[in-house]
């Protein structure tokens, strides 16, 4: 009974360490480089997407931004095809045009996950709107070699039960990402370390969004 | 004398004592005075009737402090008592009004903005007339006041509040609230008057920055934030950002809708130049499901019933025994008021508006709020101020 009991120890011990020194190792990851142009755009339409775009400029990043980008405006590359800002559908354009002119391809596009119905509904979208419209675009990512950026900094406010608006938003992004920013307080509850890990996807955890700022200058240089 | 008239003499004398005793009270609230003692960095003081008609001799008319440096840069305004039932307010812009010392630029501060709502109570509530701070040299008694002006100074309200000029339609009740009344007009309603002349003193003094100091419950989610229209997004999101990072309190921010008309956030920056913000502190007292409307709720935030809320998930804010006492909404108005103005100063360095000599968020928490503020008693007379 007592070698039974042992082992079962030992079997958890090396069990806990495996899983500690994978997290750990996941985390510690080099940081992979992302290239512009960048386009920034909302998983969830929550405001964090109005974070990481300040984050950007804080950090000397030139980016364009769209809330609700659709594949054939990503596709069309800079300038998302000459579309303008109406209701419920924002565009601003910082890209660099002298070093990346109109219809340049975009090489990586950062989504900021969290859910706002508030949002969603004034974009005139409704969840699985939503959903569908990132997997469309996460599906022309994969296809044109275009990187993903995952980001989450809204911390418990904008994580919830499974099966929640938040928690489908993740699932629709983090797991394709070629990169995934969190939080700590994002990410309590192990959920991205467990996709990362599942993935093999580079996760980076910061303390706070303001640490976006220097770690966005080093992946994009 | 038949026994029912004597029953009914006596019902008269008994409805009169009650009348008398709440009245008197009522009395001698409206016109309590709480001196403000102006600290080194005041260097004028003047009247908000001074900016637009329609206030001077009234109720309404309060002072607007000038705390200006020898070097031009940047002007911010503070405005607290916009609702006069959320004295975090007025505490945090005493303790700039009594100990900020401005380096460069100019910081102007209006302490008790709805000085009608400052003199009111909110009847049914049963709210504290009055709450005091202890200092090293006593105890400093304020009034607690109330949302909304006071009827004996704006009346008749309308069966609905039209506002001006979106004409979009308000409850009745919000033609006396100074944050509903904005950008107001110099010829409406006293309260319209006053944000009219507020609106005045912004675009006349070319004010860049506009701070408008309040507290919300902990079941409202537009709480523990800074609201800011598009134009002020920036700032506001590099504050809280830093605020987190830096002091280790949330400040989330919330945009401010443009289809809600008569908010600060809203028309000081539409009808303005300036960058508004509003600054919301959670404030337990407010809640509807607590206990009695004490001093010590207003000052200590703890109630039983809203930490059984908080452990079902239905507060806003986190909520443990410890409450939400008044230190931590006053240090947490000061250090958000001071990143505001260092963030601006960041970005517009020929504009730059630097403030030294006051708390931040730790300090305040530490010292006690009491120990910023001056005794009036060996304060110089022309350096003690009242509405």
């Amino acid at each position: 009974m007592k070698k039974i009991i042992l082992r079962t120890v030992i079997v958890l011990l090396m069990g806990s360490l495996a899983f500690l020194l994978n997290g750990n190792l996941l985390v510690s990851q080099d940081l992979p480089k992302a290239d512009l142009p960048v386009l920034t755009t909302s998983a969830g339409q929550s405001p964090d997407v109005t974070t990481l775009n300040i984050v950007c400029e804080e950090a000397g990043i030139m980016y364009d931004y769209c809330d609700v980008p659709d594949v054939q405006m990503i596709s069309a590359g800079v300038g998302l095809g000459g579309a303008e800002s109406e209701q419920g559908f924002h565009v601003e354009m910082h890209t660099d045009l002298e070093q990346y002119p109109q219809g340049t391809g975009y090489q990586t596009i950062m989504f900021a996950i969290g859910a706002s119905l508030k949002g969603m509904g004034a974009s005139g979208l409704t969840v699985d709107d939503e959903v569908n419209r990132l997997k469309e675009i996460i599906k022309y990512c994969k296809e044109n070699n275009i990187s993903i950026i995952g980001i989450h900094v809204g911390g418990i406010s904008k994580r919830g039960a499974p099966g929640s608006d938040n928690e489908r938003m993740i699932s629709a992004v983090a797991p394709y990402a070629d990169l995934l920013i969190v939080t700590k307080d994002s990410n309590k509850d192990g959920r991205f370390t467990d996709i990362s890990a599942d993935n093999q996807i580079p996760l980076r955890e910061i303390d706070y969004a303001l640490s976006l700022v220097p770690l966005l200058k080093e992946i994009f240089n | 004398m038949s026994r029912i008239i004597a029953y009914k003499i006596l019902l008269v004398l008994f409805i009169g004592t009650i009348t008398l005793i709440g009245g008197l009270q009522l009395y001698h609230h409206r016109h309590f005075q709480t001196p403000i003692v102006a600290g080194p960095g005041v260097t004028e003081v003047k009247k908000l009737s001074d900016y637009g008609p329609g206030l001077d001799g009234t109720i309404t008319d309060t002072n607007v402090f000038f705390l200006k440096a020898e070097q031009e840069g940047g002007k911010m305004l503070i405005i607290a008592n916009t609702h006069s039932n959320e004295p975090a307010a007025l505490l945090s812009s005493l303790i700039f009004l009594e100990n900020a010392v401005v380096e460069k630029g100019t910081l102007i501060i209006i302490p008790q903005f709805n000085n009608s709502g400052g003199r009111n109570t909110r009847s049914g509530d049963g709210y504290p007339l009055y709450f005091e701070i202890k200092t090293h040299w006593g105890k400093k008694r304020f009034r607690m006041g109330n949302r909304v002006a006071s009827p004996l100074d704006q009346w008749p309200d309308p069966d609905v509040y039209v506002h001006y000029p979106d004409r979009q339609l308000l409850s009745y009740l919000d033609i006396r609230n100074t944050n509903r009344t904005w950008p107001g007009r110099p010829d409406g309603a006293l309260m319209e008057k006053l944000t009219y002349a507020a609106m005045e003193l912004i675009r006349k003094e070319n004010v860049d920055l506009v701070i408008d100091i309040h507290g919300a419950e902990t079941m409202f989610p537009v709480t523990n934030c800074i609201v800011a229209p598009e134009k002020s997004m920036r700032i506001a999101t590099m504050t809280s950002l830093t605020l987190k990072a830096m002091e280790g309190f949330d400040n989330h921010v919330e945009p401010s809708p443009s289809g809600f008309r008569g908010l600060s956030h809203r028309e000081i920056g539409d009808f303005s130049d300036a960058l508004p913000f509003l600054l919301e502190a959670p404030l337990p007292f407010l809640d509807q499901p607590t206990g009695p409307k004490t001093e010590d709720l207003l000052l200590n935030g703890k109630d039983p019933f809203l930490l059984k809320l908080s452990k079902k998930g239905k507060l806003f804010v986190p909520y443990d025994e410890n409450g939400w006492p008044m230190s931590k909404r006053v240090g947490q108005h000061c250090s958000a008021v001071l990143e505001i103005a260092k963030q601006f100063t960041r970005k517009n360095p020929e504009k730059a508006l630097l403030i030294s000599n006051t708390p931040r968020y730790k300090q305040v928490v530490k010292n006690g709020i009491g120990s910023y503020f001056k005794d009036p008693s060996k304060a110089k007379k022309e350096n003690i101020f009242h509405n």
